[in-house]
């Protein structure tokens, strides 16, 4: 199934979860945020969250600096 | 009662309808804490003095150095090697007398941290590293003051308003639950300065409308900025009934 991932559109097994995307981005868990459709998924979440056809990801890293 | 001093000076926001003289007086009466007087704490705490947030205390522990003047606005080259907070409580003085500044050299350990909070009604989260970030919203959630945190890197910022004095608010363990050091700051990464400073300006903001009683539309959100297209994207953090900070497995 199709998602879009930081505006870029990606194809996915279907009912894979939160997690699953992470380990097919290569993309580290420690330090990233995700949201879906605009609502951040805590982390507690993501190994049960089912994602689904057409859902708009954000993907982003913590940042400290000030 | 405001002076006419402070009428003349504040003018500006006694015009707005949203502010007026009601406004201007819980300024006057507002206590808010500033930690980190660097890149975001210099707009942030110029632009609260300025507004005459009556009570300031500001915390840091670092010299100023060379490096830091690039986005450090508060700050003058002859400052250099000189404690941040001592010149910064030099600089804000000057700009408002009517106002209270205390600085607090040192790093804050978790008694401390504590200690302040019970004396302010707000605080900004204007640090640079994650551990701080970390212990200044357990700390806030312990004493349930509401923190406004802000962050900038390269091209970006992230803005959160988490209003510990709700039940419902969310914190900011719930959206970085990692405490680890894996993350970028300004002296890995490098930013730009009008970033860090729009961030630190927007944290101002909305300190300003939270003690003048003018609702927020950022609660339980975050922020992200792009310095390049200008661009703000808004997301919803809900409370994680699991996180370990503020939720119910604590």
């Amino acid at each position: 199934m199709k998602i879009d991932i930081n505006e870029q559109s990606i194809e996915i097994d279907e009912k894979s979860n939160i997690e699953q995307l992470l380990v097919r981005l290569d993309s580290p868990l420690k330090g990233s945020a995700i949201a879906v459709n605009q609502k951040i998924i805590s982390r507690s979440e993501w190994a049960h969250y089912q994602l689904k056809e057409n859902d708009q990801v954000s993907l982003f890293q913590a940042i400290a600096g000030g | 009662m405001l002076t006419d001093a402070e009428m003349l000076r504040y003018s500006r926001h006694l015009l707005l309808e949203d502010v007026g003289e009601l406004g201007q007086k819980d300024l006057k009466k507002g206590k808010v804490l500033i930690i980190g007087m660097g890149g975001l704490g210099s707009p942030a705490a110029l632009y609260l003095a300025a507004a005459g947030v009556g009570s300031l205390v500001i915390a840091d522990f670092d010299c100023l150095e060379v490096s830091n003047l690039q986005r450090q606005i508060a700050y003058a080259t002859g400052d250099i090697g000189g404690d941040k907070v001592a010149l910064m409580k030099h600089r804000l003085e000057a700009l408002n007398p009517e106002i209270r500044v205390r600085s607090i050299n040192r790093e804050m350990d978790r008694e401390q941290l504590l200690m302040e909070l019970m004396m302010v009604n707000l605080v900004l989260d204007c640090t640079d590293n994650m551990a701080s970030r970390q212990m200044i919203n357990a700390a806030c959630v312990e004493a349930k003051v509401p923190l406004i945190v802000g962050a900038a890197i390269r091209f970006e910022g992230q803005l959160m308003f988490f209003d510990h004095s709700q039940p419902d608010a969310a914190c900011y363990h719930c959206l970085f639950p990692d405490s680890e050091e894996q993350t970028l700051n300004c002296s890995n990464s490098g930013v730009l300065g009008p970033v860090v400073g729009t961030i630190g300006t927007m944290q101002a903001l909305e300190a300003i409308k939270h003690i003048t009683g003018l609702p927020s539309g950022i609660k339980n959100k975050l922020k992200l900025f792009d310095g390049k297209t200008l661009e703000w994207q808004t997301f919803a953090i809900n409370k994680d009934a699991n996180c370990s900070v503020c939720g119910n497995k604590k």
